[in-house]
């Protein structure tokens, strides 16, 4: 800390890029309770294998379907089997229960309170659980599909995104501090390029090679590092001429060290900006494509193809599409948000476009 | 001007030739074929239908009589799966479809958007702008898989206002397209609004929109004549990206909505591994965004004079 002081005897102090776009960022309330909406998701997602919740995987044909409740399972599955009936009393106009039914309802209760299965060499009652956000078809927990998914698309949306940045960094400085023929081949590829189909390349390339995850990877940030070149691009060319680069030149920097350790750190405000309003694109193209079927494929699952999976049964269940669908667009929200957030951080003077 | 359209074109030419050479490789590379099937034919069959259809012949034979079919008689071929007819009918009779859903919300988007955007510029922090802007980040946020699907379990399974699904030449009729059209302007009418007023707030600091104000006009004509005009560049070049996504996102909203677009056959021969109809689509695809791209820019350049390509 230095000792300058100002008129009133206080200390002062510079202010580093990142210091001083932390405080605007603090100061636009939305974008703040957002940076955090997206720290949760990530520690939830980081810390899914330690959290209290159940198996994604695990199948448990007596619960399928059923409702998301605070109760034990054995507590909802008896409110179906009443509702059932309720429902039959409906069509027979009929207001009491028959005598008949009455006791199948506490048979029913009696068995699932005292159901055992042997798990690991103890015995356990399998209708103890608390399915917050319900059961799936299979009678899978959804608040561990949900975590699961989110694991797998927001692990997406930022790997995608850092690859998809490197090499656009890549080649954009390239382009931009080497200039002449090569920037002009590098910009007329990238320009080519831009005018591809992209998704449907990927949807290709997923239908025929098969959708794993690692071809998800490739496949997306394969074709995302575009924007990005371009915008390094433009960056470093304007920062290429100034003073402080050619004083490192002048003491004989390398291209290699000018463009890592001058041109670059300069540059990554608008990168960091470009990189977290990429990471919402890039969930929604793997969901995109997982809703086609194509992404993530069992007995993993992404947010995607936990909503393509409740749209077969919206009409009857539709915690099934509830659940995923609310568990993304908030996430998708959040990271909006903190993108607009970040780029009036850091550049203030910025208009609030795309 | 004369010269910049003639080698845009070629670029457009060249990402074309590109497009089509790279998937045509790609589809070839994929391990399996398209007549693999669970039970395994007898070997002298496979190698029948293999033949009729070229596939022994060498990748590049096969490439080269690909080519020469598409650019001297326009014909995409025999589709692998569907026997009825060539890739060309069935492009044919789907692509009027998708077009006919891409445009109609494109339309929608844009004019909504811009109307919005103007709108909640002129009334900026006040709370239609408010209410504007948070319309708009919805649809920003929200994938258009989640609305699609909402819009359906609203509108047609709990109000019953409108059939589920199905398209204008069912026996619903022109009801049809309500749905698959929001759902697919939704998220672009909701960028365009946000850039729209961004762009109008910009213009409006302007010196020449002062020196309008200046002269006594009226504010109706300064918002039309002049602030629209110049607001209208980031929205038209935005138009070729846009136009893009809703190709790409037509084909999820033709699934959702059983539209029988292009999309569906896009995503089916992909997964038949139908080479010839997958093809076919792809080119369709391609030149369709190329083509808008190159419109975007020619619009760009008719509304900034101070654009110039020479």
């Amino acid at each position: 800390m230095s000792d300058l002081k100002n008129e009133f005897d206080q200390p002062l102090k510079g202010n580093s890029l990142g210091a001083d776009a932390w405080r605007r960022l603090r100061k636009n309330r939305m974008a703040f309770i957002s940076f955090f909406i997206v720290v949760f998701y990530v520690l939830v997602s980081l810390f899914a294998p330690i959290l209290p919740i159940y198996s994604y995987t695990a199948q448990d044909l007596d619960h399928q379907n059923l409702p998301p409740s605070f109760q034990t399972a054995d507590a909802v599955m008896v409110n179906q089997e009443i509702k059932k009936i309720e429902k039959k009393m409906k069509r027979d106009e009929r207001t009491e229960m028959t005598a008949d039914e009455k006791a199948q309802i506490e048979e029913f209760r009696e068995y699932v309170a005292n159901e055992k299965v042997v798990v690991d060499g103890k015995e356990i009652n399998p209708n103890k659980k608390r399915y917050l956000f319900g059961t799936d078809d299979l009678g899978r927990d959804m608040l561990a599909r949900v975590i699961y998914g989110g694991q797998i698309s927001i692990a997406i949306g930022f790997v995608g995104t850092l690859t998809a940045v490197l090499i656009g960094i890549l080649v954009g400085a390239v382009a931009g501090y080497i200039g002449g023929k090569l920037d002009f081949y590098l910009m007329r590829l990238v320009d080519i390029l831009y005018g591809m189909p992209y998704i449907f390349i990927v949807i290709i390339i997923l239908a025929l090679f098969g959708g794993n995850i690692m071809a998800l990877f490739f496949a997306l940030s394969f074709v995302s590092w575009l924007t990005t070149s371009r915008v390094v691009r433009g960056q470093v060319i304007s920062l290429k001429n100034s003073l402080f680069v050619e004083a490192a030149r002048s003491m004989g920097a390398s291209s290699g060290r000018i463009i890592l350790q001058h041109l670059l750190p300069n540059s990554m405000g608008i990168i960091i900006v470009f990189a977290t309003l990429q990471i919402p694109s890039f969930i929604m193209q793997e969901s995109f494509l997982s809703f086609l079927g194509l992404g993530i494929s069992a007995p993993f699952a992404s947010w995607g193809s936990l909503i393509s999976d409740g749209v077969g049964g919206m009409t009857s269940y539709p915690w099934r599409l509830f659940f995923p669908a609310m568990a993304m667009t908030i996430f998708l929200f959040a990271m909006n948000f903190l993108g607009d957030g970040l780029r009036d951080a850091f550049d203030p003077q910025s208009k609030n476009e795309l | 001007m004369k010269r910049y359209l003639l080698k845009s074109f070629l670029g457009m030419i060249l990402t074309l030739f590109i497009t089509i050479t790279l998937t045509f490789f790609i589809v070839r590379a994929a391990p399996g074929g398209p007549f693999d099937r669970e039970r395994v034919l007898p070997p002298a069959v496979q190698a029948n239908i293999e033949a009729k259809y070229h596939l022994n012949d060498p990748l590049i034979k096969q490439y080269i009589d690909y080519m020469t079919d598409i650019i001297f008689r326009f014909d995409l071929g025999d589709s692998f799966t569907y026997n009825d007819h060539d890739v060309n009918y069935y492009i044919a009779t789907s692509l009027p479809h998708s077009m006919l859903l891409g445009f109609i919300s494109l339309t929608l988007a844009t004019v909504m958007g811009v109307g919005v955007g103007i709108i909640s510029a002129l009334k900026q922090n006040r709370w239609p702008d408010y209410t504007a802007m948070s319309v708009a980040v919805i649809g920003i946020s929200v994938p258009l898989f989640v609305i699609g699907p909402l819009l359906m379990y609203v509108l047609a399974l709990k109000l019953k206002w409108l059939p589920t699904s199905g398209w204008i030449n069912g026996r619903n009729g022109w009801v049809t397209l309500i749905m698959p059209v929001i759902t697919l302007s939704f998220p672009y009418f909701a960028r365009i609004a946000r850039l729209g007023r961004a762009s109008v707030l910009e213009v409006l600091k302007s010196d020449y929109i002062r020196t309008a104000r200046a002269k006594g006009l009226s504010s109706a004509v300064i918002v039309f004549k002049h602030v629209l005009k110049g607001s209208l560049l980031p929205v038209v070049s935005y138009l070729g990206p846009a136009f893009a996504a809703i190709m790409t996102g037509s084909v999820v909203v033709e699934q959702i909505f059983r539209v029988p677009g292009m999309g569906t056959y896009f995503v089916k021969s992909a997964l038949n591994r139908d080479y010839t109809l997958l093809m076919g689509a792809m080119i369709v695809y391609s030149i369709i965004l190329i083509v808008m791209n190159f419109l975007v820019d020619v619009l760009y350049s008719v509304l900034d004079p101070r654009v110039s390509y020479e």
